[in-house]
């Protein structure tokens, strides 16, 4: 019980550090807070589509279901906070561009990953039989995270785009205030906590789910 | 009063609230495996 208590305080404590300790950011002034939910938002998007993608190859290769089980509720996982990234992005958005939607190549990249992986949970919910659906559920998410790369790192840095250089920038260096990126780094550690811990629940009512079936 | 304690304030609760409601879901998960 206590590491659950450590995750709250964590990102209580990261949260009152970004209102209260660490700088605006000149150019984005109020709307600075809203780096340090959507960025880390769209990180444990990545992470919990890669780890979709890893257990979808060990159930390929075991054959277990357990791997399905963490697939399917890292998928879910990976879809919700990409939509919390969207979400808050786009609120984001019409304060600084004075659109919530402007098809920059970052949003029409997010919208394309909304749209493979709510297709596979549509795969997914149309197949009968716990075999079927974890093979071919595994080869789609494989398959489905061949496009992350591309359309997170790649396209937003091929186009010109209204969204600021990326953390990592071109020379390779973290340009951000040294209070900013203590705040930012420990929102993205307590993101990645709270997303392992949502998918060892998602988990568990997956194989509670199957045992009450059977 | 200052917006940044307002919003930080308003941050706060909905991050305790939001952690309750995943303890509860636990906690009834919990249960049910027991069950």
């Amino acid at each position: 019980m206590i590491w659950r208590w450590g995750i709250f305080v964590w990102i209580a404590a990261a949260m009152a550090a970004a209102f209260l300790w660490a700088p605006l950011v000149p150019v984005l002034q109020e709307t600075t807070r809203v780096l340090y939910f959507h960025i880390p938002a769209a990180w444990v998007t990545v992470i919990a589509l890669g780890w979709s993608m890893i257990q979808s190859v060990l159930y390929l290769w075991k054959r277990d279901l357990r791997h399905d089980d963490h697939a399917a509720a890292a998928a879910e996982l990976g879809l919700l906070f990409c939509v919390a990234a969207t979400v808050s992005g786009s609120l984001w958005a019409k304060s600084m561009w004075g659109s919530y939607w402007n098809w920059d190549p970052r949003e029409t990249s997010i919208f394309f990953l909304l749209l493979i992986y709510g297709a596979y949970l549509a795969l997914r919910g149309s197949l009968e039989g716990d075999e079927k659906r974890a093979r071919l559920s595994a080869v789609y998410s494989i398959a489905a995270f061949v496009a992350v790369p591309p359309l997170v790192f790649v396209v937003p840095r091929l186009y010109s785009t209204l969204h600021p250089d990326p953390i990592l920038n071109a020379s390779g260096r973290v340009d951000m205030d040294p209070t900013i990126r203590l705040c930012f780094t420990a929102m993205l550690v307590g993101f990645t906590f709270l997303f392992a811990w949502l998918q060892s629940l998602r988990v568990r009512v997956s194989r509670l789910e199957r045992r009450l079936a059977t | 009063m200052d917006r940044n304690w307002v919003v930080l304030g308003v941050s706060l609760l909905v991050w305790g609230l939001l952690f309750a409601w995943i303890l509860r879901v636990e906690r009834r998960l919990h249960d049910m495996e027991r069950r």
